[in-house]
This record gives C-alpha cells, structure tokens and sequence, in this order.
C-alpha cells in the first residue's frame, strides 16, 4: 500500500500528541460527490481528472482529508496507455528523423515519421507521450466503494501513513494477540512483553535503540490490520511527525476498515502437524493458538493446546521453534522452570538450529526435520506423565 | 564474551560484566535484550578496544562470504591514482571531491579491483545503478549484483541504490568490507543515515563533486570519513575536462506575461509577509504547510506554483531557445528544464529527446546511444541528467531553468566538459529579468566559481 507523504496527511500535533482528522459520517455528502466526480472521468486522461480535482468540488470540503481520499480513490483505478503505436516507437522514429533534417518544417518532418510507421500524423501527434502518467486513459474500478466504506479505507491509509513514521509501538490488547506477536517477529522488530491485564506488546526494531528511526515504520504499521482482530487495543506509537516528536494513540472503537481475518495457521508445517494429529490421535483435541501464558513476568504464546477427550486435566501446550540456539534454549526453559510450568513441549527445527548444545535435562522436547511427527509429541506428553 | 550482528547492529552477548564495558565505542545497554548493542559500523573499533583491554571474545559478526568474480585491473589517470594514493593514506575512511565527468566511478572501480574484497556501492538512482553495473563490466570485467529497481542480488561486489541499501542493510550488513557512497553529499542529513551506520565496512570511500558543509559535512566525516582529496573544475579544465565558455542571456518577460507574474507574486508575497510578521524564522515547509489550511493561502501557494511555471518558460526563453538550437544544430546540445512538462513542451515542440524520470531504462540506454552516434542531435532533461549519469560527449548545454539551486548547476555544467581535442564548451544560462531568476543565477555562478 503507497502511503501518504507526512504533510498531506490529516492529522494536527497538539500538545506531544498527534490528533488525526478520522472521515466520519459528517464527510459522506463531499465523499459522494467526489466519487461521483472521479466516475465520471472514467475513459479520460488522467491529467484531466487530476486537474478537475485540484479546482473545488461545488461542496464545502475538508482540505487535506480530500485530498487523502482523492488519492485512494486514483489507486483503485488504473491508467491505460492508448495509442496506435507504441510511443518509444513513435518517439525514436520521430526524433532521429529531425536530428537528419534540421533544415525542415516541423510539420514536413512528423509527416514523414508518421507516413514510415503507417500512420497519419495526428496520429503520431497523439502516440509521442501517450505513456505518460497523466496522458494515461483513466480505467476506475468496477464500481467505487459507497462512501462510508471509502471513509473507512481512508481512516486506515491515514493510520498507517502515520505508523510509518513510529520508532517505536506498545499495544495494550485481549485476545488474539499472537498474530501480532508472530508478524512482528517475521518482520525483525524485538516484541517485549509485559504482564498485565491485559498484557502489553512494546515493539521496536534493535536499531530503535540509538536513534529515532523511520527504518520500521512499515513493518510497525503493516501490524495494524491484525490488531483489527483482536478483541480490544489500544495502541501508543512513538512518531516523528512534522520536525518533532509526538504521541500517536489509537484504540478499537477508531473507524478503520476491517481487515481480511489472519489465516489460520502460520505455515504449511502447522497445518500439517494439525491434519497429522487428528488421523493418528483421536482422542487427542488440538485447540489451534490457545490463551497465552504468564510464566515469570512474561508471556508465553504457545501454537497449539493438546487436550485429552475423555480427560481434559490432560493437557499440554505445544510450541513450534523454527530457529534457536542453546542460549535460547536455556533462557526459555529458565523461565518455565521459574513459572512452574511443566507442561510446554517444544518441537525445534533441526535443520534450522544455528549451533549445537546440550539441552538442559527434562526438558520436554520434539526434533523435527521438514515435518513434526505427532506420535513423538504424543510421547514426549506421555513420558513425562 | 561473543560479539553477534543483529540486524545491523552488533551485540555482545553473554558478557561477564556489561557495566565494565559500557564505556565501548557507540555502545548503549539494550533493555530489551539485556546486552550492550552498537551500531554495526563501530565493529572494527570495537575489535580494537576489547583487545587493547586483553576482554576475551569471539567474533561472530561476519555474513556470509561470496566468492569474488575475476577483476580486471583498472588503469587511472595520475590525478585519479592520486586521490586513491590519498583516500589509501587515511586508513581508506574518505571523501573524495572530484569534477563532474572526471571519472569517480572508474576510481571506485579501481579501488574495488585493487583491494579485492567484498563491496557495496550505493548510487542514489536506479539510473546510476545500470550505469555502475555497465562501468563495471567495461572497466573490471565483471557483473556486479544489483539491489534495486527489482532486482534483488546479492553478489561479493553489488550495487544498491540508497534506498534499497537503507532498506536491506539490516540483512547486509555484515556481508561487506568495503563500502563505496557515490553522490556522498546526500548522506549526513539524517536521511537514509541508517544505511552507513548498519554497516560494518571498515573500508570506505565517497565520491562527490559537490560536498556538504557544517553539520551535514561533520556527520559525514563520522559515516564516511574526512575529505582526503579534492579537486575544483578548474583544476583539471585543459587537460582533463573541456574549457568552456559561460554566457548568461538575460531576457524580459511580454507585457501581459509581466503583468501575469506581478500579479500572482503579490498575492503570494502579502500572504508571506504576514506569515513572517508572526512566525519570522519558520522555514519554507512551516509556511507551507500553514498556508495550505485557508483557501486565502492555499490561494497564495497556487500563485507561487503558477509563477514558478511561467517563469520556466515564457515567450523569450522558447524563442531565445529556438535560435540556440538552431544556431547550434550541428553540435550535440543538452538542453536543462525546470521541470518535466517544460521538458515534454520542448521535446514536443524542438522534436528532441526528452530523458525524464517516465522514460523507461531500454528506451534511455537507446536514446543515449543513439545521442553518442550522433544520431539524436539534443537530449532535453528536467532531472535524470543533473546527477552522476555518465552522457556522452555534448559541446553546448542551456539551461533553460533550474530548481534545485547551485548544486545542481556545477552537476549540469559537467554535462558538457567530457575532453576532446579542440573542444571547447558552451554553456548558456536563460535568465528572465527583474525576477528571483536573476539572484539564483549569480548563486549559481559564484558556486562554480568556487
């Protein structure tokens, strides 16, 4: 998603906090019009729109909010190049000619580029910057999204366009909170966790340490849309925004457009161990990402809850760690030890282990190579029964 | 105690006492990971401090290494071998200041060739970085990995264009000894800064025509390092770049053009004046973004943007640059707009080549054979050529307006002083009178007077 440049985006600083200017229902009535407008533009070129929407629309219109719409609205559509021949073809032919000819009238030189290609020389005319962005046929979308939904998508671009300028982000929310967590990993941010209630995520990337960085903005505002999914948020980001520093809050009542849902499993590897667990366990439940778990300060996001059908006090969490070191190792089980908690098993990835070292003894643990063997895991539970 | 890269920064882990090492070089204590981390290009200083203080540790900083291509040795000029002799005497950590079209690229290749070690070469534009990855097959004879442009490989030497190395240094970073900042000038504003700084390149070269000053060049001499070697225009004209000639071509706005601009310049000024009346040290941007909140405002910017139009090419310059043109039509011209529809106006009306940021990179690497061949009599340009692109030999540039101020003049003058015997260059300046045309134009030439 292209995001906006900082001085178009709605939004004010007052006081260290930044106050984005939301679209609400009060902006439906110059929403509809503009919508109307830019359809109506719909086989011109671009430049013709573009010039439209720089005068006034006959309502009264929110400055920079407009013009955040206008340019979503551009990116729902496409732009069509539409000549006769292609226009690197039509310009080679015709400069190289009048490089031969400086002697000639203009109009004698384009006749005879245009009678070489095949074509009258309005035709040439119109085929030399054809491919220009603004010289481009406005294609529009099927149809526009009503109002309130483009409010909506609107509210989102400004959120995120403002996220790309954090450093750094804590997230206070219930449920659903390990998709967060796993794409703010994939994305090399370092998640800290603190207990509470409800928990909170304090993200930033390792550089974040020394400077005030734009370097994970993106990743920090691509987190948005799975946030969507959590149950309740409220999320403080640390911004650079027009020369200085300032508080950006966000929370779920906030009108954005609802993302599509996370998928249900983070890899193939998962969906394969579920899918495996199922034929050789029946009597085993899988409960796919279960509550977290506080354990000696933090919180622990396992993958999967293995429960027993005929009894549930038989349960184990089963987490699945793709890249680890013994250091790793010792930490984590450091901390369950100190959380008393004995019931974690870990499958790790033995192609992906980035040095050898001992385990520490007792420790609950599956290898796994490509594929975790759900018998092993149902082992791993049953020995330490 | 083991030094790790983490993501463009390197930290020491499993250290028996932070606390004693804290003092270390761009070392800070990361709560978050409860380990001392510093900006990856501290690395070859920290290697030093920890032996010097007998710390044991094993560092595991360094990526991966690729295998190097077979390097051609790459001859230079003497003035060229010079600044290597220069940049090789300051522990390879320097700026080296050449004219436009003296060759900094071919001495960036040579230090590659001759050091042998794994490079990254940042080159502002996805323009240079075709042009970098041609010198080096000509110069050295191989072909470097390019990230940029949608390319994504990585090989020993590659080049990147910033913002991809600001992007990819995270994952990059520990993979390269060397590290070659072409346009160097764009670093040390805080922009993009993180991409030197991610690094762990010990070796370092930079390259401009036009260096910074003050903080900007303060902060570049921590990134990069100092000037070590720096040569004006007028140092190497004769030998190694054309003389030229530079005629400024004052010329008057049409009555109704005048009243036009008046008019639209008052509307701006007033809304300015009372702006600065309140605000007097708020920059450009503040006023800008303070105007664009009224309709009387936005009304002032609009007359500003209409008089910036008007004045990139009214009525005397299209005439004026019909004569050069035609007084010139058997020389090779390089004609310097304002902006790109002035460049499209005069493609459209001269029938020349525009070359613009829309351009495609086949059509342009054509285009600018065919100029070489002679074949295209005149390239007209708002930007692309401003910066590092190597143009064939042209005799005449005119610069019909210019945007980016004194900076961009000396890197536009350079277009045209590529050396042959016999040649002497020309550069004509259109300037319309009794507007701000004529103070940007002394700027101009007291900057390449410098």
């Amino acid at each position: 998603m292209r995001l906006l440049p900082e001085a178009v985006i709605p939004a004010r600083v007052d006081r260290g906090r930044i106050l984005p200017a939301f679209l609400d229902e009060r902006d439906q009535p110059w929403l509809h019009v503009l919508i109307d407008e830019v359809d109506r533009f719909r086989g011109r070129p671009l430049r013709e729109l573009q010039q439209r929407l720089r005068e006034p629309l006959p309502c009264a219109t929110p400055h920079f909010k407009s013009r955040a719409a206008v340019r979503l609205l551009l990116r729902l559509g496409s732009a069509e190049i539409t000549s006769e021949v292609s226009p690197a073809a039509a310009r080679e032919k015709l400069f190289v000619e009048a490089a031969v000819q400086t002697d000639t009238p203009r109009g004698s030189i384009v006749a005879a580029a245009a009678s070489a290609l095949g074509l009258a020389p309005a035709a040439l005319e119109r085929a030399l910057f054809a491919d220009l962005p603004g010289e481009r046929v406005f294609v529009g979308p099927e149809s526009f999204p009503p109002p309130h939904e483009l409010a909506l998508r609107v509210n989102q671009l400004i959120a995120r366009s403002l996220l790309f300028r954090a450093s750094r982000v804590r997230i206070r929310a219930q449920g659903a909170l390990r998709p967060v967590v796993r794409q703010a990993k994939l994305r090399g941010l370092i998640c800290t966790v603190e207990d509470g209630d409800p928990p909170v995520l304090d993200l930033s990337g390792p550089y974040a340490v020394f400077r005030r960085t734009l370097l994970y903005g993106r990743a920090l505002g691509e987190l948005l849309p799975f946030l969507a999914w959590c149950a309740r948020f409220e999320l403080c980001a640390t911004c650079m925004f027009r020369g200085q520093e300032a508080e950006l809050h966000l929370q779920s009542s906030d009108p954005f457009f609802p993302a599509s849902a996370p998928k249900p499993f983070d890899s193939k590897l998962e969906a394969r161990f579920a899918r495996d667990l199922k034929k050789a366990a029946p009597d085993w439940d899988l409960v796919r990402e279960p509550e977290p778990v506080r354990a000696g300060g933090t919180i622990i996001f396992p993958d999967f809850l293995l429960r027993h059908r005929l009894d549930p006090s038989r349960e184990f969490l089963v987490e699945v760690v793709g890249f680890w070191t013994p250091d790793y190792l010792q930490r984590k089980f450091s901390l369950l030890r100190a959380a008393k908690l004995d019931n974690l098993i870990l499958c790790l990835d033995q192609e992906r282990a980035c040095a050898d070292g001992d385990l520490p003894t007792g420790a609950r643990v599956v290898h796994y190579r490509r594929r975790i063997d759900p018998t092993a895991v149902l082992r791993a539970a049953g020995h330490a029964l | 105690m083991r030094l790790v890269f983490d993501q463009g920064t390197i930290l020491l882990v499993d250290a028996e006492s932070s606390a004693a090492l804290a003092d270390l070089p761009g070392a800070l204590w990361d709560p978050r990971v409860r380990a001392l981390r510093c900006p990856a290009r501290f690395h070859q200083r920290l290697l030093t401090e920890l032996g010097q203080r007998g710390v044991r540790f094993e560092d595991e900083v360094a990526g991966p290494a690729d295998d190097l291509p077979a390097l051609r040795p790459t001859d230079l000029r003497p003035y060229q071998e010079a600044a290597l002799a220069a940049w090789a005497l300051a522990d390879r950590r320097g700026v080296t200041v050449l004219p436009t079209g003296s060759g900094k690229t071919r001495l960036a290749i040579a230090a590659i060739t001759r050091l042998r070690v794994p490079a990254l070469c940042l080159v502002p534009t996805r323009v240079l970085l075709d042009q970098w990855a041609r010198a080096m097959r000509e110069c050295a004879g191989f072909a470097p990995g390019l990230l940029g442009d949608g390319e994504h490989q990585v090989e020993a030497i590659t080049v990147a264009t910033f913002e991809s190395g600001w992007r990819h240094m995270r994952q990059l970073g520990n993979r390269f000894q060397l590290l070659v900042v072409d346009e160097a000038h764009h670093f040390g504003t805080g922009l993009r800064d993180e991409a030197l700084d991610m690094s762990i390149a010990p070796m370092r070269l930079g390259l401009t025509a036009t260096p910074p000053a003050g903080q900007t060049a303060a902060r570049l001499t921590e990134l990069i390092g100092p000037t070590v070697y720096e040569l004006r225009v007028d140092d190497l004209v004769g030998e190694f770049l054309a003389p030229f000639d530079s005629v400024v071509l004052h010329l008057d706005l049409t009555p109704a053009e005048r009243a036009e601009y008046e008019g639209l310049m008052a509307t701006f000024r007033e809304v300015l004046r009372r702006f600065r009346a309140v605000d007097p040290g708020a920059t450009w941007q503040e006023f800008a973004r303070a105007a664009a909140k009224t309709d009387e405002g936005r009304r002032a910017l609009a007359a500003w943007q209409r008089s910036r139009r008007l004045l990139a090419f009214p009525c005397a310059k299209r005439q004026m640059l019909a004569n050069l043109l035609a007084r010139h039509s058997d020389a090779r011209v390089i004609v310097f707009t304002a902006d790109n529809a002035t460049a499209y106006a005069i493609s459209r009306e001269h029938l020349i080549m525009p070359l613009t940021c829309h351009i495609g990179r086949k059509e342009r690497e054509r285009a600018l054979s065919l100029f070489k061949d002679g074949k295209l009599r005149a390239l007209v340009s708002a930007q692309v050529l401003n910066e590092g692109l190597d143009v064939p030999d042209a005799e005449v540039g005119i610069v019909v307006a210019g945007s980016k101020g004194e900076r961009e003049h000396v890197q536009r003058v350079g277009r045209v002083l590529r050396p042959r015997p016999g040649k002497r260059a020309l550069v004509y300046e259109l300037v319309v009178r009794a507007t701000g045309e004529v103070q940007q134009a002394r700027r101009r030439r007291n900057a390449l007077a410098a």
